[in-house]
Formats: structure tokens, sequence, C-alpha cells
């Protein structure tokens, strides 16, 4: 049986680039395709700005992923008819109930609602079948290849290297929760196939995310808003903050973590401990950096993409962290898996009888550690079909679930021993904890297999040696003095900037308060420290751009 | 109204319910415990929660709560 592999598909993009990694930090896109499309975008009278959009988002699309464009245009089609089905059921749902009795009218609502679902079902279906096709039957195939050889079966599933659709697994959860929303009469189905199509596939979001709902973008998508001066001097300039992150640091913490994660055998405790907290303030800065340029460019055409990131690394817990990092893709699952599972018909009548027999607090939990389970094992998968990706969304079912069975017991403690909870040393405590789990699992998540997983977090703490600081082995990770003085005062700049906001102070809106000669200093200084010290060129290799391959 | 401020404070003490208006965004009330409060509602006030309910906006405030719990009464 022949088989597909996983792997985003390198088009056009790549030619014209010479092989430069495909992402928003290219300078075609940055400096090419986005003022190009805006050019064109405000030369278009309003009404037709939307297609304008469309077709750029379009050829965006089929530079970088050619032919399987198809795929995109299929899950299109799939989610806009389905919703214009639900509505002629619900039109039809209507005039039954008028004509019906007022005994019958539950039954006739079943009878509607039955036939919406078997809607629902079949457009998930194919949703998640494309998604299964390009993601994850080589991983199913490879491992039941495993159990047959185990089992002595001479028949093995033949695995071909197969590319997938760019952002396959964003804009798949986008248009499930599209028609789920429809499905749940949360919003009413769009008729407007041109609607639906750019917020399935509007080009910035289409690589790696936000996940927006239709409510949140559709309509701004579609207003036709002029780009102002001031949008597009606010859109480059979150993109310029982006470029910071991925420039100055990112590509920088690069060199680093692939020489510990590639060769830790060689290097004491404390050099692959370090390449663990670079690698996780790398993939931060690559995809809230990304995330910068994604949301400056919709701000440009006045559309308001939701935040991915809010300071994670303020949280007080993993629990929290994961509604600061990658919000989109929290909030997808706590509202498309977390609830329907846990407050299902049969999970309710365990809580019921939990409750009376656990009481309040452990009661509930046993519902809730099932719809975890299950959040948890498919935000393992959907990051990537490989075990270390599956134990990466364990870990985190797992720190997530001890948190809230030892909650009562740390607030008795923590009453027993006078410690205000409130008090900022405790807080500070907390972020200092919850970060240094995220280390451990952002280990596991970037690690090739779990062997050099275990292997790696196992020298962390038995070959630690303080010697390492003195004999020179920091200076052998690729980056020299003047590269961790860039990276130090880097990091110690983003954080500032964090905790400002942490503390509700808005920094664009106060240097756009600025008079034009004041911001424009900003601008310039800020554009010269990524020219002078992004790390790109000769010695440097950009990041790949780590969440577009999911 | 008094029954399901005691409902909140059993599951979560450490908030103060009268001035409170960001439970859900402020991350006072998580996940797991949103559940115990639908489980509790719903023994309590003999109502259901559907899941398109559970938006942060329905879950801020005792007084959102509480509209809540009306509306789903009205059904």
């Amino acid at each position: 049986m022949i088989l597909s592999s996983s792997s985003t598909t390198k088009g056009l993009f790549d030619v014209l680039t010479g092989g430069e990694p495909l992402s928003y930090f290219n300078r075609i896109y940055l400096f090419l395709f986005l003022p190009l499309v805006v050019l064109i975008y405000n030369l278009t009278p309003k009404r037709f700005r939307p297609v304008i959009l469309i077709i750029a988002s379009f050829i965006c699309f089929f530079m970088m992923s050619n032919k399987l464009i198809v795929f995109l245009i299929l899950s299109i089609l799939s989610i806009y008819l389905s919703g214009r089905l639900m509505n002629k059921v619900d039109d039809k749902t209507e005039k039954a109930l008028k004509k019906c009795k007022k005994t019958e009218k539950k039954v006739v609502k079943e009878k509607y609602k039955k036939k919406k679902k078997i809607i629902l079902v079949l457009t998930i279906l194919i949703n998640v079948a494309f998604l299964f096709y390009f993601k994850y039957l080589n991983f199913f195939a490879g491992n039941a290849n495993i159990i047959l050889k185990w089992l002595n079966i001479k028949y093995s599933f033949q695995i071909l290297h197969h590319l997938a659709p760019i952002g396959i697994s964003f804009y798949t959860l986008e248009a499930l929760s599209y028609i789920i929303d429809v499905y749940n009469s949360k919003i009413k189905a769009e008729t407007n196939l041109l609607k639906v199509t750019l917020f399935l596939s509007f080009f910035p979001q289409i690589m790696e995310g936000p996940i927006a709902r239709y409510s949140d973008t559709a309509e701004s998508l579609y207003s036709g808003i002029k780009v102002t001066y001031k949008s597009f001097c606010f859109g480059y300039q979150r993109i310029l903050y982006g470029l910071f992150k991925k420039l100055v640091i990112a590509n920088r913490l690069n060199i680093l973590v692939k020489i510990i994660f590639n060769e830790y055998m060689n290097y004491s405790g404390l050099s692959v401990a370090l390449g663990v907290i670079g690698y996780t303030i790398m993939l931060y800065m690559e995809f809230s950096g990304t995330m910068d340029i994604v949301l400056g460019s919709g701000e440009m055409f006045g559309v308001k993409i939701p935040e991915n990131f809010r300071q994670p690394f303020f949280s007080k817990n993993i629990s929290e962290f994961w509604t600061r990092w990658h919000i989109s893709l929290g909030l997808w699952f706590k509202d498309y898996i977390f609830y329907p599972v846990s407050l299902s018909k049969p999970m309710k009548n365990l809580t019921v009888k939990a409750r009376k027999k656990l009481g309040n607090h452990f009661g509930p939990l046993i519902s809730g550690t099932v719809a975890l389970f299950t959040v948890w094992f498919l935000n393992g998968l959907w990051h990537g079909a490989g075990w270390t990706y599956l134990f990466f969304g364990m870990y985190h079912f797992f720190m997530i679930l001890m948190g809230n069975i030892f909650e009562p017991l740390i607030i008795k403690i923590c009453q027993k021993l006078h410690i205000d909870r409130k008090k900022k040393f405790y807080r500070v405590f907390q972020s200092v904890k919850m970060t240094i789990l995220v280390f451990i699992g952002e280990l596991f998540f970037r690690a090739p297999t779990m062997k050099n997983a275990f292997e790696m977090l196992s020298r962390i703490f038995t070959k630690i040696s303080f010697k390492t600081v003195k004999n020179g082995e920091l200076l052998s990770l690729g980056l020299d003095i003047h590269d961790y003085i860039v990276l130090i005062l880097a990091i110690i700049f983003i954080f500032v900037i964090g905790l400002l906001k942490e503390k509700g102070k808005n920094i664009r809106e106060d240097i756009s308060n600025k008079d034009i000669f004041t911001r424009w200093i900003l601008y310039y200084a800020l554009i010269v420290i990524i020219i002078v010290f992004g790390a790109y060129g000769i010695g440097y290799e950009p990041v790949e751009p780590i969440y577009a391959d999911f | 109204m008094d029954r399901l401020k005691e409902i909140l404070e059993e599951l979560q003490p450490e908030v103060d319910y009268e001035t409170c208006e960001n439970l859900v965004d402020g991350r006072y009330l998580d996940s797991l415990t949103i559940l115990s409060l639908i489980s509790e509602i719903e023994d309590e006030f003999d109502v259901e929660i559907p899941t398109v309910e559970i938006i942060p906006a329905n879950f801020n405030s005792v007084k959102n709560i509480w509209t809540l719990i009306e509306k789903m009464r009205e059904d």
C-alpha cells in the first residue's frame, strides 16, 4: 500500500528567494509582495478590494504550495456549501415548527437537528481526512509496520515522501470552527462565497495562524478599508518589532541550539541546559515575532487579527501559560474539545456520581481529566506526527492535572505557613517554577527522538560542571562574547517591554502620541539596531519557521 | 444570587465576588473550576447550560452568571 509523508511544500517562492526559508521574514514578502499588495489594494475601488486580497492570498498560497492549492479550495467549498445547507435546514425547521402542534415541537426540532448533525459530521470528516492524509498517515503507517514486523506478518505499508499544503493544520481548524459555530447557531452561515474564501485564505494568516474565528475577522477583512498613512506606519512598526525578535535573537540562538541538540554528548550539563533554555527563547521569539508580522500586515488593511501571545512567561502555572502562548490554539481546543467532551451527557452523569462520592473539588475533576487528556493528546498530535510531540502533549496534561489535584493542599500549606499567595515574591516563585517546567516540555518538543530527550535531561542533572563557565566551553557553541552580550541586552529589552505591557502600559499608543521627530528617531534606531545587530548573512543560518511545518 | 455566591466561594475562595468583573479574563476561574461551577449550577438551579454558552462574557461576574442562569430557566 502506498502512503504519503508530511512536510510542507516549497514552490515558486523557493525559486524566487534562492532557497531562503519560506516565511514572513523573507525579503520578497516584506519589501516586495506586501507593499505591492497594499499599493494595488489602495488603487482599487473599495468594493473590489476584498477581491484583491483574495487574489493576493491565492498567489501567495500558490507560490508556496503550487497545485496543492486545490485542497485549500476544497476546504473552502466544503464549509461554504455545508453552511448553506445548514441554513436551508434551519429555514425548513422554522416552517415545520410553525405548522406543527406545540406538543410536537421537540420531536420536530430533534428531527432537523439530526439532519444538521449529519452535514456537520460529513464536513468535519472531509476536512480531517485531508489533514490526516497529509500529516498523520505516515506516522500511523510507520508504527503499524513496526507492529506487523513484531507479529511476523510479512506485509508493510509503503511510505512515500509527499508534501503537504502550507498551513493545513491552521486553516483546517479555522474551517472546523466556522462550521461548528454555524451548527451551534453561534453564527449565521455566510451566503457570500468570497467572504468565506477570504476568511480562510487571508495571506498573512495562512502559514502560521492565528486560528481566528469567523466572527473575529471576516467582516473587517471584507470591508475594503483603505490603507492609510497611519495604518501603514502602525503595521510596519509592529513588523519591525517582529524582525527584531527574529533577526537579533532567534537567528543568533539558532547556532547554539543546533550545536547542542545535535552534539549534546560532547557538552556539559550546563551547556545542555543553556541549549534547552536557548531553544525555548528562540521558539518564543520566532513564533511571536512571526505573529507581530502577521498582525502588523493585518493592521495595514484595517483587520484586527486576534493576539496569539500575552507575555506567557509571566504566568503562574502551566495551565495559565497555555492561555498566554499560542492563545488561538488553546481557545480552539477549549471551545471545541474540552467543554464538549467534559459536558457531554456521559461525562455529566459521571460528574454527578463522582461529586457525591469525592466532593466538589475532585468530583468534576474526573470528567475534566478525561477532557484534558483528549485535549493534550490532540494538541501533541496537532504539533506533529511523532512520539516526542505526543509526549510533549502528555507531559502538559500531567503537569496541569497535578496542579489541579494539589491546588487545595498548596492553599492549605500556604495558609499554615502564613504565605500570602498574592505577594510579589510568591508570584515570582510561581513564574520561575512554571518556566522551568516549560523548558523541560520544550526539550521533548525539539529533541529528535525520545531517547535523545531523556539523555539530554539526564545530562543536565548528572554532568553539571561550573567549570564550563571558566574553560571556554560556552564560547565553543558558535557564539562569541559579543553575541552573548547582544543576546542578553536584546532579551532584557523584550522582557522590559513585556513587563510594561503586563502592567497595562500601551507602549505603541505612547509612541504614537510622541512628536513626529521623537517617533521617527525611535523607528530609525530600531531599524539601525536590526541592521547592525541582526544575525543574518555569512556565518548565520536563519531559523526555519517552526510552526509553519505543523 | 446569594446561593450562587456561596457556590463560588466554596470553589474559589480567594476572590472578592462583590466587585470582581473579570473572573474568567483575570484567570480567577480556570476551565476546571468552570466545569465544577456548571455542575453545581445545574444541580442547584435545575437548568442545563449548553457548551455554546460557555464564553468568558457569561462567567466574568456573579451578575453575568446569574443572568445566564435566568436565561436558561426561561428556555
